[in-house]
């Protein structure tokens, strides 16, 4: 029977990062990664003067 | 003395000598608005501090920008001078535990400090459906907001996310991101900017653990001493403006003289913050130094107020 072991959150990186792994026999038989966060900056930039995007888009991480 | 013999030693092991961190002791004074008499006053508090209050540092929907401009980029020792006056009991990013053992130990640190800690946040706080838009731990921003602040003695938000929403709030704001003063309904200092200077969150603290009280704050919770004044009255490319020798084009022999830059979208007139005094990089520079036009970060709503950001004000 496969155990399955949660890590989040994932700390010392940018962002809200969730671990998922399935480990059966002591070996890692299944593994999801997810982020926590939706800000929607692509939304955000929808319209908007094409100028300011960079201004936007840096802001994604700022590591 | 002991303590501060020993913290000397500390630094030097570091490479920094003390000159160097006199040098920044009186930078910080300056900055604070206190006269120089308070240099080994300031000295003190991070030499032999007298307490070191307990901090939980909260991350929600951020960049961590905040937290890099201010354990990074202004001297590479500054990260060293925070953990000498601060008890840093909770910080993502800079922790050693990870997933269960962080969320123990948040849990912990609120219950063993309960009413005495301070509450430093970076980031927004989603509230359209019921939080969801952003999680730690199997727990919404939200829930944990409602769960740690309340129990905070004071709450400090570093950098225009936590302050005001900012980038994740803005139009057409898709997870309902808000302040943590606005969700909590509660008064905040508010450190503003995106990312905040280093040097306005330490000396928001020095002054604290130096005269026992917080700052005096404008009507947005920023502290005067930082946030009192306009870039445009501080700035020095001010003589161009009112010479009107103004840059018209990015590229252009005025903007390579160093014109003013409030034809191409300069916000500094309406943006109140210290950068042209504190500069970032070790004191090396600031956007409008460096040619670039003040986008107003440290004002709320500046993404969707200030936008297009090239355009005259």
């Amino acid at each position: 029977m496969a155990q399955r072991i949660v890590i989040d959150p994932i700390t010392r990186i940018e962002g809200h990062l969730r671990i998922e792994v399935e480990v059966a026999g002591g070996k890692v038989v299944n593994a999801w990664s997810s982020g926590q966060m939706f800000r929607g900056i692509e939304m955000i930039l929808q319209g908007r003067d094409p100028r300011d995007a960079h201004h936007f888009v840096q802001r994604s991480c700022g590591v | 003395m002991e303590t501060e013999k020993a913290f000397y030693e500390r630094l030097e092991g570091k490479g920094v000598s003390r000159r160097d961190f006199m040098k920044f002791c009186t930078f910080l004074t300056a900055t604070m608005g206190l006269s120089s008499s308070f240099v080994p006053k300031v000295a003190e508090v991070f030499a032999a501090p007298a307490q070191r209050p307990p901090v939980i540092y909260l991350h929600f929907g951020e960049c961590t920008g905040c937290t890099e401009a201010l354990i990074r980029s202004m001297y590479p020792w500054i990260d060293e001078l925070v953990l000498e006056i601060l008890d840093i009991e909770y910080h993502e990013t800079i922790m050693a535990a990870a997933g269960q053992q962080a969320e123990e130990q948040l849990h912990n640190a609120v219950k063993k400090y309960k009413g005495k800690f301070i509450c430093v946040v970076e980031g927004a706080i989603a509230t359209k459906f019921d939080g969801a838009y952003g999680k730690i731990g199997g727990r919404t921003f939200l829930e944990i907001a409602k769960d740690v602040i309340p129990h905070a003695a004071g709450v400090i938000c570093i950098g225009s996310c936590s302050s005001f929403g900012n980038i994740p709030a803005a139009k057409p704001n898709p997870g309902g991101y808000k302040g943590v003063g606005e969700v909590m309904g509660i008064k905040t200092v508010n450190i503003a900017g995106c990312p905040p200077n280093g040097i306005n969150f330490v000396g928001t603290v020095v002054n604290y653990l130096l005269l026992g009280k917080l700052p005096a704050l404008d009507n947005l919770g920023r502290p005067v001493w930082a946030y009192g004044k306009t870039i445009h009255d501080q700035c020095p490319r001010r003589a161009h403006f009112e010479n009107e020798e103004f840059v018209e084009q990015f590229g252009s022999e005025e903007a390579a003289m160093g014109y003013c830059l409030y034809k191409v979208g300069c916000r500094g007139p309406e943006t109140y913050n210290n950068c042209p005094v504190a500069k970032f990089n070790d004191g090396t520079s600031w956007p409008v130094e460096a040619g670039a036009p003040c986008i107003g970060c440290s004002e709320p709503q500046f993404w969707d107020k200030f936008t297009p950001f090239y355009e005259e004000l």
